[in-house]
């Protein structure tokens, strides 16, 4: 299911200048195919100002979100991995963005299962880590679903 | 006095409970999170002290004018904001703040330890009367009575501490006097840390200094040359020992801005760099009240003294101070004190590690603070509640992202341990149902947490995933 969802929205890049550039460059997939609009990316960055980097799930890999406020047209996964992290407030290093679109409170759990299984297991989380092509990631994906 | 001795009840009624140890972590971490962020404040004051009063390393009469009112009103202020935005927000800050400066200028002492009782306290007035009158405002009011009450209710606080509370500490201080005065009488000297130690931590080391031990100590110097009643209180010894010990075994920021503290403390002879480093732990008191005792024994059996006070206590000013044939004595006296005061504190300051997380801090604080509100009452509601949990909700901005992490790899964990029968769900903050048993939120978003659910017991973590706090959780549900 998540591999299926994140098909085509795998992007790598060496660097962002920024973490707000990050969460930008994260999302563009999903915003040049319409699951969101681009106010939906304002609210993820807004949240993170407002609430702090909590979107940070487990170091190295973010995870930004914001409520739906009409700004998601369909659930949706992007990812994004940088070869240098960017600095989330706190000083909290990421590398890695799982973009999460989601229509409603409970439409995307199995994405979110799917997630979670991959960071709660060091291999895969390493191996997702070390992965440096749309095929690798989903390759490891695949492995857990 | 009142902070240590809510701390001792609580050891004494939770004592069969198994989580009395919990308890009494909870109430230290909640003065760790008050006195900590303040920490770069005593170093500002430390410095400029160490340096430029009268018996400083550069003596500048201006600038010394700031010594005293830094640390009669500036200290003592940051502690009760703090407190009382840890209970009741900015609000909270700002009534502490308020009740603080009554009993600042109500007393003649600072008023540290007053300042740590009427901050929370000062937070939680303006929360009860918040939650009172919730809902009850009429439109377009809000702001009017949200000042007036905090203005009302903050000049009551204010008038209070200024007759009361602030008379009241400054009597606990002249039992203090009292007792040391007693204490001398027996001859019994290393005796004297029992009460020298506290008092100080408490920031009367000037007081029973100044006030006490060094006219006694000028009489004896007088006859003989040289006195030990200037080193029993001014010992720098058990400070770095305390210092030390937290340098290798404290946790984060605490192990962190240690080694500066010793430098200060030692050095530039500033004992109240450490005292924040003993209020957040109380129990390392025990550490200092060991090297404080050995540090004197030390100096009798050597017949060892100084020959004025040493101001600030500096190992350099006792360097200087110590007459010939003295040196051994002295210099015995300060190491062995730092010895015995590192290896005690160590041994507590482990003991405590063993059980507890930065993370799982935040958690207890919330606990002490649902603990200090009910009052110990409801403390042993909330026992039994830890008995009956049926509804765990994770919670976030959101309501769909980070929440539904938590909740999906909490339920895992659930499984994977073959628990049954609990709940776990995913809401947005302020959408959390009330039959919540507990409410896991993310560090960053406590306040808001605490502010949509003041009366549940909320546990922080700072990662979704393999949270300590979680692993936690899952022993204390297996316990069922």
């Amino acid at each position: 299911m998540l591999a299926e969802q994140l098909e085509g929205n795998i992007r790598f890049l060496s660097s962002v200048d920024s973490w707000e550039q990050g969460i930008q460059e994260a999302a563009a997939p999903l915003l040049d195919n319409g699951s969101i609009t681009s106010g939906y990316i304002d609210d993820m960055i807004e949240s993170v100002h407002e609430n702090g980097p909590y979107i940070v799930i487990v170091p190295g890999v973010a995870m930004p979100h914001a409520k739906n406020n009409g700004t998601v047209n369909k659930t949706g996964v992007s990812y994004l991995k940088l070869d240098e992290p960017v600095l989330f407030p706190k000083d909290k290093e990421v590398k890695t963005f799982f973009v999460l679109a989601a229509e409603d409170s409970d439409g995307h759990l199995d994405l979110i299962s799917d997630l979670s299984s991959i960071l709660i297991e060091d291999e895969t989380k390493d191996q997702l880590e070390e992965a440096d092509s749309e095929e690798r990631v989903l390759e490891v994906i695949n492995s857990v679903e | 006095m009142a902070n240590p001795a809510h701390a001792t009840d609580n050891v004494v009624e939770y004592k069969k409970s198994p989580s009395a140890r919990a308890k009494v972590q909870a109430f230290g971490g909640f003065l760790t999170n008050m006195v900590l962020p303040n920490i770069g404040a005593f170093i500002a004051w430390g410095l400029l002290t160490a340096l430029f009063i009268p018996t400083g390393w550069m003596p500048n009469e201006e600038l010394a004018t700031i010594v005293g009112p830094a640390i009669k009103y500036l200290l003592p202020l940051l502690l009760a904001i703090t407190g009382g935005r840890m209970v009741g927000g900015q609000r909270g800050a700002v009534m502490g703040a308020i009740g603080a400066i009554g009993l600042i200028v109500g007393s003649e002492i600072p008023m540290f330890l007053g300042a740590m009782v009427i901050g929370p306290l000062g937070g939680l007035v303006i929360k009860k009367f918040d939650k009172l009158v919730e809902n009850r405002i009429p439109a377009g009011f809000e702001m009017i009575v949200n000042n007036f009450s905090l203005g009302i209710l903050g000049f009551l606080l204010m008038i209070l501490s200024f007759y009361f509370i602030g008379p009241a500490i400054e009597y606990a201080n002249n039992g203090v006097t009292a007792a040391i005065e007693a204490l001398v009488a027996t001859g019994l000297l290393p005796l004297l840390s029992l009460i020298n130690e506290p008092a100080k931590v408490l920031f009367l080391n000037n007081v029973i200094d100044q006030g006490i031990y060094y006219p006694l100590g000028m009489q004896a110097a007088a006859e003989t040359g040289k006195s030990i009643y200037f080193t029993v209180a001014s010992n720098p010894g058990p400070g770095l020992g305390l210092l030390l010990a937290f340098t290798l075994f404290g946790k984060k920021t605490a192990r962190r801005t240690a080694p500066g503290a010793i430098i200060i403390h030692f050095f530039g002879g500033i004992h109240e760099l450490y005292f924040p480093y003993v209020l957040m732990k109380p129990l390392t008191i025990i550490g200092m009240i060991a090297g404080g005792a050995s540090g004197i024994a030390v100096f009798s059996l050597f017949d060892a003294g100084l020959v004025a006070g040493p101001s600030p206590g500096s190992i350099f000013a006792y360097l200087g101070l110590t007459p010939k044939g003295s040196f051994i004595g002295i210099i015995a006296g300060v190491l062995v004190a730092a010895v015995v005061t590192f290896l005690v504190t160590s041994v507590i300051l482990k003991l405590d590690k063993g059980s507890e997380d930065d993370d799982e801090l935040a958690a207890s604080v919330e606990k002490s603070k649902a603990m200090k509100q009910e009052g110990k009452k409801s403390s042993a509601a909330k026992q039994q509640q830890t008995e009956e949990i049926n509804k765990i909700s994770f919670a976030c901005d959101a309501g769909a992202g980070s929440s539904a992490m938590g909740a999906t790899t909490f339920r895992k964990k659930l499984k994977k341990n073959e628990i049954e029968g609990i709940e776990v769900k995913h809401y947005r903050i302020e959408d959390a149902p009330e039959h919540s048993d507990i409410i896991v939120v993310h560090e960053d978003l406590q306040e808001r947490a605490r502010k949509a659910h003041p009366d549940k017991e909320i546990i922080t973590i700072g990662n979704y995933l393999n949270d300590p706090a979680l692993a936690d959780l899952i022993e204390r549900l297996k316990k069922k």
